[in-house]
This record gives structure tokens, C-alpha cells and sequence, in this order.
């Protein structure tokens, strides 16, 4: 990358770092100069010369690199909650919480216990809702944590097993949370941020171009989860008649029978849906873990096996 | 019936033998399952895409490698103090000029079929690389540049460069041996002319003078008597040695080929017009027309030729409009008309009046 620009930030540091302790008693205000340097500020054109040539353009990343410099330095004797450790709304995706410290605090920021309208409620969601407020269905928190964790220890359970799951989100936000949460999990996860396209369990063989062919592939998965269940009804029932246990984040207007392992929470809620599939693919990244040690062990158990054997026998043949 | 079935199932018998159903064993039944066998461990290998069950694992892939590209940039450009850009060095920044794949071409490589929706999705991702692309160009960050032309030349058309020179003109070349090629025609003739510059021997070191200003070993060359008559003291110039230049045409020299003088000076007058008799060496092949033409024709070339060895002479040569094809064709014959304009023979109605 740029040198010219990193030596920059570290001689405008120490310069200013000279200047500071200098002039410590003084209160160092930035000068009219410094502060117009901002970026994005709303300067008319002309203010600033065109940028012509490289030297144009690495003075202009010099000029930046110094005011964030100046920003950085200062901010020492600000204000002590700075960006490394407040809430950034990039952090549920990026930074998820582990099931372990998930409590009904994570889930109330999340915005996980707003439910849809209250004569939208499905009955049987009664035993998952807290009760009415606004007009709205408030979803029990205190059945949704342990209910949460559940479908933790199943994702951890499949995949420590060998199995594939697959992370199913099929509205635009959600399209970049599948696809975190599959890469995440590592081996056998796959994420559909795309429509379910009807027939891929039953019809799995014109679907993928297998006709005719020898099948080398397991088409058929070991789990399923949905962060948007209502528009894939008809893919949670394709899945339940190929015997393939689902997980699903069920809203207020849902039955949450239709799941194996239903999740009561607010599916429209993009911070939720984060959380949720957070704490599921930190499950199934566990779950690949002790897989591969399993296997590891496995393996280490049929070398001295064989090992064994082969001493058996070299002893065996001279006697 | 019966038969129908059969050969269907028969058909499908291969297929049938992946397994319609998840092997679930409910744990009350787990004891009844030796450690040995796992019935839920599937022998077979998973699907080696994340987006095999999208039906389109090639293009959802590409879309993920394009999106994680993008995201890799921007946190380059942001650490390069590149981004966000303000609106006067967004200004700054030149146009896209970009020439991706059609859908059509896509389609033909992914071997695959391809909506418009989907197609549309992947340009905007590329066109988004390219912008972070032009950026990294226009601010010297050469590395990021190479890996980002790197990813993006997969979905570009192979004659990219092709299409964007087209209607532009095109740059002389020069080969290894640092000769042009080019091309002039006027009238009906055309002419192939290749240029090299003339390469000069090595100069001989430069001698002691004597005092009177001449080199020992040097000949003394004849002096005209001299006959201008002036108080302030004349010192003739020292004569210049001129070196030969071959023009050869058809395959043989200038002055064979064309044995009018006013053909040779035509031939000649950009290398004067330029300053730089002497200086090339010409072998051109021509053909059609007469020697009018054939003449033009080689003049064209070798002032295209004289342009592209020394840039510094075409306005010199522009202004003699020397680099202009001669728009001057033969102009067809017309009915009731002896030639191109030349009227029949009138009878002369004066002559006639007396009688």
C-alpha cells in the first residue's frame, strides 16, 4: 500500500505530540486552517485547488491523513466512550454474541420482542407471547433465551456429527447474515439468500442436472435454518417431508409448529436476525471443531491399530 | 403401463440409490446402534459450493468473490485516506470507460442461463470495483490497481482495448528493428512504405586542430574564390558531409522509378518540408495509377512516416498539407458530353448568320 501516507500520520503525530507537550499549559485549539482541511466538508469547489497531477493527489491524502491524525490525538483528553468501545451497528453482523452470554437484555436491544399487530396473532403462539402493548404483540423473552440456546446445542449437535446445514434468509438485508453465518460455521454450511426455488428437495434431481447421473453428492441436509419463515412456508413443508429437522425465528402471526425448533422472536428486525444467526453459527463452528478432533482422535486410534497389528505379526511370523 | 413404469424405473434406478429420506434415529432406538455405526453420517461429500442450493452456484459465487473484493477495497482506500471522497476530488477523478461482457457471452462461459435481473446485479457490483479502480489509478496506488484489474478482467471482453481505440487513430507502430509501416494513396494508386532511420557509423574521435582550423589528417577541400567584397572579414563555412539515403520503389532506386523530375521532387518534399534529408531510409511498394499518383501516393506515406519518427515535425508538415489523402479522383465521363466536362462540338451560329 501507500508508505508515503503512513510515514505522514506518524511525522504529523510526533509533531503534534512535540507541539502538545511544549505548549501543555495552553489549551491547543486547531487552528481555522486545520479544521478546514475536514473532509466532506461543505466548502464551496473553489476553495479547493483541482487536483491535477499525483503529487495533487498525495498532498490531498497527506492533508487527511493529518487532520485524522489531529482527531486521533485529541481524542485522548476528550471524552472516554469513543468508537473502539461504543455500539456500532456493524457489530452484530461482525462481533456476534456467543450463546453463553446471551441474555434477555441482547435480545430487548435487538428489538427481538416486538411482534406483529395484535389481531394478526396466531393462536397457537399464545404460549410465547408476554402480552399486548401499542396495539402489538409482545414476544416472552424468558421462553425465547432458553428456546435460542436449544437451537444452539442442535446446530452444535448436527455439525459435530458431520452434517451440513443450511442458513436460509431470503430478503435483502438478510442475504449478507446467511452468508456471514455459513462462512462462519466453515465446512458443510451453505446460505440461500435467494428465493427457495420450489422442488429442491423433491425435485432435487431435475433441479440440480442429476438425471440420468450417478449421484456423488449428499443433496439432502442435515438442518435447515429460517431467519424469514413466512414467505418459505412451502420450504419448511418440502423440508419436514424429507424428515429434515428445521429452525426458525417464528413472529407473532406464525404457528410456530410448523418448525421442529421454533425461535418465538421479531423476524423483521434485521438486528435480531443477526443475533440469532450469530449464536447459531458460533454453535456450528464449535460443533466443526470437535468434529475434526473427533476425527482426529479416530485416526490417531486406527494408527496405533495398525500399528499393533503390524508388531502382532512380524512377531507372529518367526514362531 | 407396466412397461412404461419399468423403463422409468429403471432409468432412475441410478438415482434412486441417493437416499430419499434424512437417516434420523430417535434416541430411545440409539442404544440399538453399535458405536461403529453412525447411520446419520452420511458417507457421501457435501456439495463443494456454499450457494449449491440457489441453483446458480457459478454466478452467486462470482457475485460473493466480487462483493468481498469490494469490501477488501474500500477498507484500502479508506486506511489510504481515499475514501469518502468530496465532491472536487470526485470531479477530478476520469469517466468510466468500461467494456464488460454481454449477458449472452456470460451465459456461453457460465454455461449456464442468466436473467437480465441477474446480469444487471453483476454489472452495478463491477462497476462499483472499477470506480474504487480509477481511484487507486488516478492516486498512483499501483498494486491495488493490478489486483483490482486483476479481478475485473475476468468479466471484460477480450478485445476491450479494440473497442475503445474504435473511430480513434490509430498510432503508427514500430517494429524491432524500428521501422513504420505505412500506408498512402492518391488517385488510384496505393503505396506500401516501410521508413527505418539511417544508422550512422560511430564518430570518429575529434583530432587536435591546427592553427589554421583544419584537422591534420583532414583533406583539404577545393575553396571556391571567394567574390563578395565587404570591410568585415568573411570566413566560408566548413562544407558538410551529407549522407546517402536509398529510396527504393518496386525495387528499384528513386531515380530509375521515376524519371520526371517533378515525380522525384514530389516524392521528396516532406524530408525537406521537414528538415531531415538524409535522414530515412525508404523502401516502398506501389501500386495502380500513374506516375502522378504513384508519386502522391509514396509522398503520404513517408510524411505519415516522418510524423511518427519525429512527432516534433507534423505541424510543420500539417501546415504543408502534406499529411492530407488528396481527395482528387478522375471524375467519370457524362452522357452528351465528350469527356468529364467538356462540351460536344458547337456549330458557330455567327459563322452561319452570313450566309
Amino acid at each position: 500500500m501507500s508508505l508515503p501516507a503512513a510515514h505522514a500520520r506518524l511525522a504529523a503525530r510526533a509533531r503534534l505530540a512535540a507541539h502538545a507537550r511544549s505548549s501543555r499549559a495552553t489549551a491547543a485549539v486547531p487552528t481555522a486552517a486545520q479544521l478546514s482541511l475536514r473532509r466532506g466538508m461543505s466548502a464551496p469547489a473553489s476553495d479547493h485547488p483541482p487536483l491535477e497531477t499525483q503529487e495533487d493527489w498525495t498532498q490531498f491524502q497527506l492533508q487527511n491523513a493529518e487532520y485524522e491524525s489531529l482527531i486521533s490525538f485529541y481524542s485522548d483528553f476528550g471524552s472516554t466512550q469513543k468508537r473502539e468501545n461504543s455500539f456500532q451497528p456493524h457489530h452484530p453482523l461482525h462481533r456476534p454474541t456467543p450463546g453463553q452470554s446471551l441474555t434477555v437484555s441482547h435480545l430487548l436491544a435487538a428489538g427481538a420482542h416486538m411482534g406483529h399487530s395484535q389481531s394478526l396473532m396466531n393462536p397457537h403462539f399464545l404460549p410465547y407471547a408476554y402480552g399486548v402493548r401499542a396495539g402489538i404483540t409482545v414476544i416472552d423473552l424468558d421462553h425465547t433465551v432458553p428456546l435460542l440456546r436449544r437451537a444452539a446445542q442442535v446446530v452444535r449437535a448436527v455439525t459435530s456429527r458431520g452434517g451440513s446445514v443450511i442458513f436460509v434468509g431470503t430478503r435483502p438485508d438478510l442475504r449478507a447474515v446467511v452468508r456471514k453465518a455459513a462462512e462462519r460455521v466453515g465446512e458443510r454450511a451453505f446460505h440461500l439468500g435467494e428465493k427457495w426455488f420450489a422442488g429442491t428437495l423433491s425435485n432435487r434431481l431435475e433441479m440440480f442436472n442429476l438425471v440420468r447421473t450417478e449421484v456423488k453428492e449428499q443433496l439432502i441436509p442435515d438442518l435447515v435454518i429460517f431467519l424469514n419463515p413466512i414467505p418459505n412456508l412451502y420450504a419448511i413443508k418440502d423440508c419436514s417431508a424429507h424428515h429434515v429437522p428445521t429452525i426458525a425465528l417464528v413472529d407473532s402471526n406464525v404457528d410456530p409448529r410448523v418448525v421442529t425448533y421454533p425461535i418465538p422472536a421479531n423476524d423483521e428486525s434485521t438486528r435480531t436476525a443477526e443475533l440469532v444467526a450469530g449464536i447459531l453459527s458460533i454453535a456450528g463452528r464449535e460443533g466443526v471443531a470437535l468434529r475434526r478432533e473427533d476425527l482426529e482422535r479416530q485416526a490417531a486410534r486406527a494408527k496405533k491399530l495398525q500399528r499393533v497389528r503390524e508388531a502382532a505379526l512380524s512377531r507372529g511370523q518367526p514362531e | 403401463m407396466n412397461v412404461v413404469r419399468n423403463a422409468v424405473h429403471n432409468a432412475l434406478r441410478p438415482a434412486l440409490r441417493s437416499r430419499p429420506y434424512a437417516t434420523y434415529v430417535p434416541p430411545a432406538s440409539l442404544k440399538e446402534v453399535g458405536p461403529g455405526q453412525r447411520p446419520w453420517l452420511s458417507s457421501r461429500q457435501p456439495p463443494e459450493s456454499p450457494n449449491f442450493y440457489t441453483g446458480r452456484a457459478e454466478y452467486y459465487d462470482s457475485l460473493n468473490d466480487l462483493e468481498t473484493s469490494i469490501q477488501h477495497t474500500r477498507a484500502a482506500l479508506t486506511s489510504l485516506q481515499l475514501l469518502p471522497l468530496p465532491a472536487f476530488a470526485r470531479a477530478a477523478i476520469p469517466p468510466a470507460q468500461h467494456v464488460w461482457q454481454t449477458k449472452q457471452d456470460i451465459i456461453q462461459r457460465m454455461r449456464m442461463t442468466l436473467s437480465t435481473t441477474r446480469y444487471r446485479r453483476l454489472i452495478k457490483l463491477l462497476n462499483q470495483l472499477d470506480q474504487y479502480r480509477r481511484i487507486a489509478d488516478v492516486a498512483g496506488v499501483d498494486v491495488l490497481t493490478e489486483r483490482i484489474e486483476g479481478v475485473l478482467s475476468v468479466f471484460e471482453k477480450p478485445n476491450k482495448e479494440a473497442i475503445l481505440a474504435h473511430g480513434k487513430k490509430k498510432p503508427v507502430a514500430f517494429d524491432d528493428y524500428g521501422r513504420t509501416y505505412t500506408i498512402g494513396r492518391r488517385k488510384t494508386s496505393t503505396a506500401r512504405v516501410w521508413t527505418i532511420a539511417v544508422q550512422r557509423p560511430p564518430e570518429e574521435p575529434v583530432e587536435e586542430q591546427n592553427a589554421d582550423g583544419q584537422t591534420a589528417d583532414e583533406e583539404v577541400l577545393p575553396q571556391m574564390e571567394s567574390t563578395v567584397v565587404s570591410a568585415i572579414e568573411y570566413i566560408p563555412p566548413k562544407p558538410v558531409k551529407v549522407t546517402s539515403t536509398n529510396i527504393v520503389i518496386n525495387n528499384r532506386p528513386l531515380v530509375e522509378y521515376f524519371p520526371q523530375l517533378a515525380d522525384r521532387e514530389r516524392v521528396i518534399l516532406p524530408f525537406k518540408i521537414a528538415g531531415l534529408v538524409g535522414a530515412y531510409n525508404v523502401f516502398s511498394i506501389v501500386r495502380g495509377g500513374g506516375s502522378t499518383g504513384q508519386s502522391g501516393a509514396i509522398s503520404l506515406g513517408i510524411a505519415k512516416a516522418l510524423a511518427a519518427h519525429v512527432p516534433d515535425v507534423e505541424p510543420l508538415l500539417q501546415k504543408a498539407k502534406l499529411l492530407r489523402r488528396d481527395p482528387r479522383m478522375v471524375e467519370r465521363k457524362k452522357t452528351n458530353r465528350r469527356k468529364a466536362r467538356a462540351a460536344v462540338r458547337r456549330p458557330c451560329f455567327h459563322r452561319l448568320r452570313r450566309y
